[in-house]
């Protein structure tokens, strides 16, 4: 998996992983075309695709819904909506497609593979809370929540907001690498002695495979509620 | 293998805007193609049914007026129907009653001209018979008389009649 030589290019004095910008084109491209051609010919009388879509606004909408009052839900439905098929599609696609260049360095695989890509998603939804909290309590309020329930506590909620973004972006992380790098052992394992080997391990291979998608969907669906749950406690005054 | 996981060490941090900037542009990709579109339809579409059930709810209470309605009228028109029965019912009687009566004088009147001119036509019958009678007697008498005439012997007779004649006409 992520072993091999990594492939790298600078741009404007920043380095970036050819694997991740591959990857995170594929999935973007994914998502679009899913949501074009799931919404097209929207009728008040749903049909395949228009129903297919209600049905994952609707699901993600009651992810939301689990934490953040109804009428405060707002934007906040797109971005876990968008978070969520993007995240789905990201811990999916390392499973059934891994492309590596002929020097060994991997350039499609999960996007949420890499720490840098789910760190990246846990600090934007942190940072939308924040907004969220500012926006709609004000700066006073919001701060002061920092420091309830008396002000030495200002240490521990500082420290509590940089936990969670470690454990909302390395969860996902953890997940998706292990169950992409135990996929990459159990194959090796297959082709190291012929026959024998492989008739034990593409089972189990597969096995792994089902397991995987199905902890992909579940890490999502975590990270989607844990993002509601962070964004909907900045919504709210500390007692 | 693990030695990029090493915070700091294997980052790449252009991935991180990158990523960003993706994820921004997704979301504003998204919510131009599915989610403003799609919302608003479920929004028409909850809109829609409630619109629905309030309107069949009145279309209801409309027909239940409209079945207590009918219901008063034929009620109504029923009694209607009794009262023109009996209007007509007592109508018919007074009619009856008028007819008959009507005949009734009728009838008497009839009768009594009836009578009236069976004995206006006794009377004319009694009159002209008296007349014929009288005539006849005259014809008679003037054919015995002038049969008898010749015979002298029965002037006295003959006298003594016509003054007996006369004197019944005198009286």
């Amino acid at each position: 998996m992520n072993d091999g030589p990594v492939s790298t290019f600078q741009f404007l004095g920043l380095t970036f992983s050819t694997a991740n910008i591959v990857s995170a084109s594929v999935v973007f491209l994914l998502v679009v075309a899913l949501v074009y051609f799931t919404s097209r010919h929207l009728a008040m009388k749903p049909t395949k695709g228009q129903n297919f879509l209600e049905w994952l606004i609707d699901f993600t909408n009651g992810i939301l819904k689990g934490s953040i009052p109804t009428k405060e839900i707002g934007g906040f439905g797109l971005y876990g909506f968008t978070l969520f098929i993007f995240l789905f599609l990201s811990n999916e696609l390392g499973l059934f497609i891994n492309l590596s260049l002929p020097n060994g360095a991997t350039i499609v695989r999960s996007p949420t593979s890499d720490p840098i890509t789910t760190l990246t998603f846990s600090l934007m939804t942190l940072m939308l809370a924040q907004f969220a909290g500012v926006s709609k309590l004000g700066y006073k309020t919001h701060f002061g929540n920092y420091m309830k329930p008396f002000k030495v506590w200002i240490v521990i909620s500082i420290f509590e907001e940089f936990t969670n973004f470690l454990t909302l972006g390395l969860r996902i992380f953890g997940v998706i690498f292990s169950g992409e790098m135990l996929l990459g052992i159990i194959w090796k394992l297959a082709v190291s002695h012929g026959i024998a080997t492989m008739i034990v391990a593409v089972p189990l291979e597969m096995a792994w495979q089902g397991f995987s998608a199905f902890l992909g969907a579940i890490q999502a669906f975590v990270f989607v509620t844990l993002s509601s749950v962070y964004i909907s406690q900045k919504l709210e005054v500390e007692e | 293998m693990l030695s990029h996981l090493v915070v700091g060490a294997g980052l790449y941090f252009g991935d991180s805007i990158f990523y960003v900037v993706c994820f921004l542009l997704l979301m504003w990709i998204v919510k131009v193609l599915a989610w403003k579109p799609v919302t608003k339809m479920m929004q028409d579409r909850a809109d829609k049914i409630s619109n629905d059930i309030d309107s069949a709810e009145s279309s209801r209470n409309e027909a239940a007026d409209l079945v207590q309605k009918r219901q008063t009228a034929l009620a109504s028109s029923r009694s209607e129907a009794q009262t023109i029965v009996n209007d007509a019912k007592t109508n018919g009687q007074q009619q009856r009653e008028q007819i008959v009566t009507q005949a009734q004088t009728d009838a008497q009147t009839l009768k009594q001209n009836a009578q009236k001119d069976i004995e206006q036509e006794r009377q004319d019958a009694l009159v002209n018979a008296r007349n014929d009678v009288a005539d006849l007697s005259i014809e008679i008498a003037s054919k015995i008389i002038q049969r008898e005439l010749k015979a002298d012997d029965q002037k006295a007779l003959i006298d003594s009649y016509i003054e007996g004649l006369g004197k019944q006409h005198e009286s």
